[in-house]
C-alpha cells in the first residue's frame, strides 16, 4: 500500500480518537464516508462503473466474450476478475509493487463470488460442452485513499448490475459445430444475490469500517468479508500481520454483516434510481 | 519467485480422464452419505496426526507433517538480509511459498505457482506472521517453503502447522506455536478435518436450494493466548453457523497444540541423548 | 442492538460543483507553458520563463504573469513550496542521518535539519556530542512531524530548517493536514491559539498543524518529551471540527488564515461535525464563510 508514516502523536491521537467512538472527521466507528458512483460511462464496455469513495477512486469495466466450457465444468461459463494497482494510483505500485495488492484483492473477488448462492456460472452457458459466456471484470484503481477492498466490491456490483449480454435467439448444433444466433435485445444479469465485501479495521481494542489511509496505518489486523444480500456470508479472510481475539472477531463479523446488508440495499435502490434515467442520462465520467 | 519460463509445462489444455470415466457415476457420487464417513470417523473427529522434524538435513528447520493421506513437507532456511529498496526495517519478515506438488492432486498441477498457490502462500504468512517476533531480527527476512505431496484434504491447516514447527524447529523466536484445522459444513453437518472429497463436495450448493450453509472455514490459532491468527472461509455460511464452527475449531487447535509440543520435544531429547 | 448511522451512496448526475465562488474581478490572463510573453528585448528573465532562438521570452509553467520592473516571471497556479528564509514550515522527517534530519517538507527536494540547529534537552548552549549523533533517532525518527523555521536554501533549492526558538520543535498529538501552500499568505504569525481551545500552525509548505493541546506549545526542552495521554472529548471535537472546515475552504480555494478559519469554524457550529463530509454543507459553509470575508 501507499507509503504513509505517522508519528506516534498522531497515532495515539487516532486510536483514543476511535477509543471514543469519534474519528478524526467525526465519524463514528460504524460509519461510512459517502460515496458516488456512476455506471455505464465507458461506452467500448458490456458494463461498468466508476467508484469515488474520500480519495479512494475505483473504475470497473467488464467484457463479455465467447468461450468454451472447462471440461469439468461443461455446463458452466465462466467469470474472471483481474485488478490492475496501475502506478498513476501511487508510485508505489511500480513494476511489481501493486503485484501483491493485486493479488490479494482478486483473490477476495474470485472468492465472494465462488458460491452458486452469489453468482450462478451455470446461467452463462449456452451449449454444454461447446459454448457459454466468460465475463472478464477488469477493475483499475485510479488513485488509492483507502478501504480499497470495499471501494472495489461495490463498484464490481454495480458494474455487474449495469452489464448487458446479447441474447441469445437460436443456439444448435450443426453436425457437431456449435451454431448460434444472437439479437440485438440485450438481457441483465441476475445480480440479486451479489456479494458486498466489508473491511472491519481493527484498531486497538475496537474496530471500524471505512477506514481512512491514516487509519489503515495505525491497524495491525483487518477481517475482509463479503456479504450477500441474504445474509449469508460467502468469504472471511484476515488481513495484516496482527491476531485477533475470538470474542472480538465474532463481534467483528456481526457488525460485519449488519453494515453489508445495508450497503447492499443503499446501493441497490441507488442504481435503480440512476437506471430509471434511461439511456439518455448525462454521462460525467472524468469531468469535474 | 522466480519463474521458469523455459520449462515446458506440457499441454495446457490436457484434461484427467476421470471426468469422463466417472461420468455415470458422478451423480450418485453427489448423494453422499453423511451418516458415515467414508474413513469411519465420526464428524467432528479428527485425522491422526504424525509429526516429524529435521526431514531435510540441510534446512535451519524442517518438518513433516502427515494428517491421514495428507502429506507436507516444510523448510526454513536461514534469515538473509533483505535487499535495501525500502530503506532499512525495523521489523523482520517472513516470506512463504506454498506449492503442491505436481502429482499431488487429481489434476497434475504445473511447476508454476497457480492463482490458488499464491493465495495459500499469503494465508500461510498471515498466520505465522503474529505467532513470530520478527522484531527480533530487524531487516532480515525468513523463508519458509512448504510442499505438499499427497493432497487428501486440509492440506492448507497441514501445511500452517508444518511451518510452524519448522520454524520453532529452526530455533526463529516465537511468542507460541501456531496450531491450524479445516471444518467442512454442509446443511447441518460440520465435517472437522475434511477429506478432499468431502472438501469437494462442501465447495458446491445442491441445486433449488438457496438457505442452505456450504462452505469450508480454516482457522489458525495461537491456543497458548486464545487468538486467532488467520481465518480462511469460502462458501456461503450464516454468521450463527461460522459462529459455531469457529468454536469447534480453537477447540480442536487447542487439541492439536500438545502434539507440536511434544514433537518439538522429542527432537530435543534425541539430540541430547546422541551427545551424550 | 446498537443503531448504525446510514450509509449514502449519491450518483454522479446529482454531482455538486464546489467551485461556486467565482472571483468578480475579470480573469487573469493565465499563460501555458510554450506561449509567447514578449518579443521585446528590453526585459529580464524570471522564474517559469525562457528564451528561445529568436530572443522571444515564452512560458514554461502554466500560470499568471508577474512584472517588477523589467522583470518577468511567471508564477505557476499549482506548484509544490517554494522556501523562502524565515518562513514557518510543518515537515515530517523521512530519513534519520549522519547529524541531520531530512525533513519532506512539499517542496521539491528534501530539506534539511542539522542536528546542531535544534534545541536539545539540557540547555541551549549544550555541545553536541558524539552520544548525541547516536541518539539522534530517540529525539527525532522516521514520521515525526517538526515545527521549524527556514534557515537558509542552499544552491539546489533544498531548505535548510532550524528549531531553535522555542516555539519551533516537536509536535505532539493532533493532526496534519496537506493543502496547496498556495492558499496560504506570509503572514506576521502562523501560529494561532483559538478561542476555541485548539493550537493552529498554518505552514508556509501547505502542510497544517491542528494540535490537540494548547499548554504543549511551550517546547524549552526541544519538546522531544510527548504528551501521550488521553485528549478530552471536547479538544477532539474542537480538533476534527477544525480539520473539516479547513478541509472544506482547501476545496472551495478559500485563503487559510486565522480570520477564514474561525469564520468557517463558526459557520459550521449549526451542524454536526461528520455531516461537514457532504458536499451540499460543505457548499453552504464556504459560501456563508465568503461572504462574511467580504464583508469584511
Amino acid at each position: 500500500m501507499a507509503e504513509t508514516v505517522l508519528s506516534s502523536g498522531e497515532k495515539i491521537f487516532i486510536l483514543h480518537g476511535i477509543d471514543a467512538d469519534f474519528r478524526n472527521d467525526g465519524r463514528r466507528r460504524c460509519e461510512y464516508r459517502s460515496m458516488e458512483i456512476e455506471t455505464k460511462l465507458m461506452p467500448q464496455t458490456h458494463g461498468s462503473a466508476r467508484l469515488h469513495i474520500g480519495n479512494t477512486d475505483i473504475l470497473v469495466g467488464i467484457k463479455v466474450e465467447l468461450d468454451i466450457p472447462h471440461a469439468d465444468k461443461p455446463n458452466e461459463g465462466k467469470l474472471e476478475f483481474f485488478v490492475d494497482c496501475s502506478a498513476t494510483a501511487t508510485p508505489a505500485f511500480e513494476g511489481k509493487g501493486g503485484d501483491d495488492l493485486a493479488t490479494e484483492i482478486s483473490n477476495v473477488l474470485i472468492a465472494a463470488y465462488q458460491t452458486r448462492n452469489a453468482f450462478d456460472l451455470k446461467t452463462l452457458c449456452i451449449l454444454p460442452h461447446k459454448k457459454c459466456w466468460k465475463i472478464y471484470v477488469d477493475v483499475l484503481i485510479l488513485q488509492c485513499g483507502g478501504n480499497l477492498f470495499d471501494a472495489v466490491g461495490i463498484a464490481v456490483k454495480a458494474a455487474l448490475n449495469s452489464t448487458e449480454i446479447p441474447k441469445i435467439t437460436a443456439a444448435t448444433l450443426d453436425g457437431g459445430e456449435p451454431d448460434i444466433e444472437l439479437s440485438d435485445d440485450c438481457i441483465q444479469l441476475d445480480t440479486s444475490n451479489y456479494p458486498i465485501i466489508i473491511t472491519l479495521c481493527k484498531i486497538g481494542d475496537n474496530y471500524i469500517v471505512d477506514p481512512t489511509l491514516e487509519e489503515e496505518v495505525c491497524s495491525t489486523s483487518s477481517i475482509v468479508m463479503s456479504v450477500l444480500p441474504n445474509g449469508k456470508i460467502s468469504s472471511v479472510v484476515k488481513l495484516g500481520c496482527g491476531s485477533i481475539q475470538f470474542n472480538t472477531f465474532t463481534k467483528m463479523l456481526q457488525m460485519g454483516e449488519i453494515i453489508g446488508l445495508k450497503l447492499n440495499k443503499t446501493l441497490m435502490d441507488v442504481l435503480k434510481e440512476e437506471n430509471q434515467f434511461g439511456r439518455q442520462r448525462r454521462i460525467f465520467g472524468f469531468l469535474k | 519467485m522466480p519463474v521458469d519460463q523455459r520449462r515446458i509445462n506440457g499441454p495446457e489444455v490436457s484434461v484427467p480422464y476421470h471426468i469422463y470415466s466417472d461420468f455415470n457415476k458422478k451423480s450418485d457420487k453427489v448423494k453422499h452419505d453423511f451418516s458415515k464417513r467414508s474413513d469411519k470417523r465420526i464428524d467432528s473427529e479428527i485425522r491422526k496426526i504424525f509429526l516429524k522434524t529435521g526431514i531435510v538435513s540441510q534446512a535451519k528447520g524442517s518438518a513433516y507433517i502427515e494428517m491421514g493421506n495428507t502429506k507436507v513437507v516444510c523448510s526454513v532456511f536461514d534469515p538473509r538480509e533483505l535487499s535495501n529498496k525500502n530503506g532499512y526495517c525495523m521489523q523482520g519478515e517472513i516470506y512463504c511459498e506454498f506449492k503442491f506438488a505436481p502429482f499431488s492432486c487429481q489434476k497434475r498441477k504445473i511447476h508454476q505457482q497457480n492463482a490458488e498457490e499464491k493465495q495459500y502462500s499469503l494465508i500461510l504468512q498471515r498466520a505465522l506472521e503474529p505467532a513470530v517476533c520478527l522484531h527480533e531480527f530487524p531487516n532480515f527476512q525468513v523463508d519458509v517453503y512448504v510442499m505438499v505431496l499427497d493432497n487428501a484434504g486440509s492440506s492448507l491447516a497441514a501445511a500452517i502447522m508444518a511451518a510452524s514447527t519448522a520454524l520453532a524447529n529452526a530455533g526463529v523466536p516465537m511468542f507460541g506455536l501456531v496450531t491450524a484445522s479445516t471444518i467442512g459444513i454442509y446443511g447441518n453437518h460440520y465435517l472437522m478435518d475434511p477429506t478432499d472429497t468431502e472438501e469437494a463436495i462442501c465447495n458446491t450448493q445442491p441445486d433449488n436450494e438457496d438457505d442452505f450453509n456450504h462452505g469450508i472455514i480454516t482457522l489458525a490459532s495461537l491456543p497458548q493466548h486464545n487468538q486467532i491468527s488467520e481465518v480462511f472461509l469460502i462458501g456461503s455460511i450464516d454468521t450463527n453457523t461460522i459462529k459455531q464452527a469457529t468454536e469447534i475449531l480453537t477447540a480442536a487447535n487447542k487439541d492439536i497444540c500438545p502434539v507440536l509440543q511434544q514433537c518439538l520435544v522429542k527432537t530435543i531429547m534425541k539430540l541430547h541423548n546422541e551427545k551424550k | 442492538m446498537e443503531e448504525y448511522p446510514p450509509i449514502i451512496v449519491r450518483l454522479a448526475i446529482n454531482r455538486i460543483d464546489l467551485n461556486l465562488i467565482k472571483n468578480e474581478n475579470v480573469q487573469p490572463r493565465i499563460y501555458t507553458p510554450g506561449e509567447e510573453i514578449s518579443s521585446q528585448p528590453d526585459f529580464l528573465r524570471g522564474h517559469g520563463t525562457y528564451v528561445d532562438d529568436e530572443n522571444t521570452l515564452r512560458a514554461s509553467v502554466a500560470g499568471v504573469l508577474e512584472k517588477v520592473n523589467k522583470l518577468i516571471s511567471i508564477r505557476p497556479l499549482k506548484a509544490r513550496y517554494q522556501g523562502e528564509i524565515g518562513d514557518v514550515i510543518v515537515g515530517r522527517i523521512t530519513e534519520v542521518q549522519q547529524k541531520r534530519w531530512k525533513v519532506d517538507t512539499n517542496s521539491k527536494l528534501d530539506s534539511v535539519l542539522l542536528l546542531s540547529s535544534v534545541n536539545l534537552p539540557g540547555g541551549e548552549l549544550r555541545r553536541r556530542s558524539a552520544e548525541d549523533e547516536q541518539t539522534m533517532r530517540r529525539y527525532l525518527q522516521e514520521g515525526d512531524l517538526i515545527c521549524a523555521e527556514v534557515q537558509s536554501t542552499f544552491v539546489d533549492g533544498s531548505l535548510s530548517l532550524h528549531t531553535r526558538v522555542l516555539k519551533y520543535g516537536k509536535l505532539s498529538q493532533g493532526i496534519m493536514l496537506k493543502v496547496s501552500p498556495a492558499l496560504i499568505k506570509r503572514k506576521k504569525t502562523h501560529f494561532h491559539n483559538l478561542e476555541s481551545g485548539a493550537s493552529l500552525i498554518l505552514g508556509n509548505n501547505g502542510y497544517i498543524w491542528i494540535g490537540a493541546n494548547k499548554q504543549d506549545s511551550d517546547r524549552s526542552e526541544g519538546g522531544f518529551t510527548q504528551d501521550l495521554s488521553r485528549i478530552p472529548q471536547i479538544n477532539r471535537e474542537v480538533c476534527a471540527r477544525l480539520r473539516n472546515c479547513i478541509l472544506i475552504l482547501a476545496q472551495c480555494n478559500i485563503q487559510l488564515t486565522d480570520t477564514s478559519v474561525t469564520y468557517a469554524y463558526e459557520e459550521s457550529m449549526k451542524y454536526k461535525i461528520n455531516e461537514l463530509l457532504e458536499p451540499e454543507i460543505m457548499i453552504d459553509v464556504s459560501l456563508l464563510t465568503h461572504q462574511r470575508l467580504i464583508q469584511q
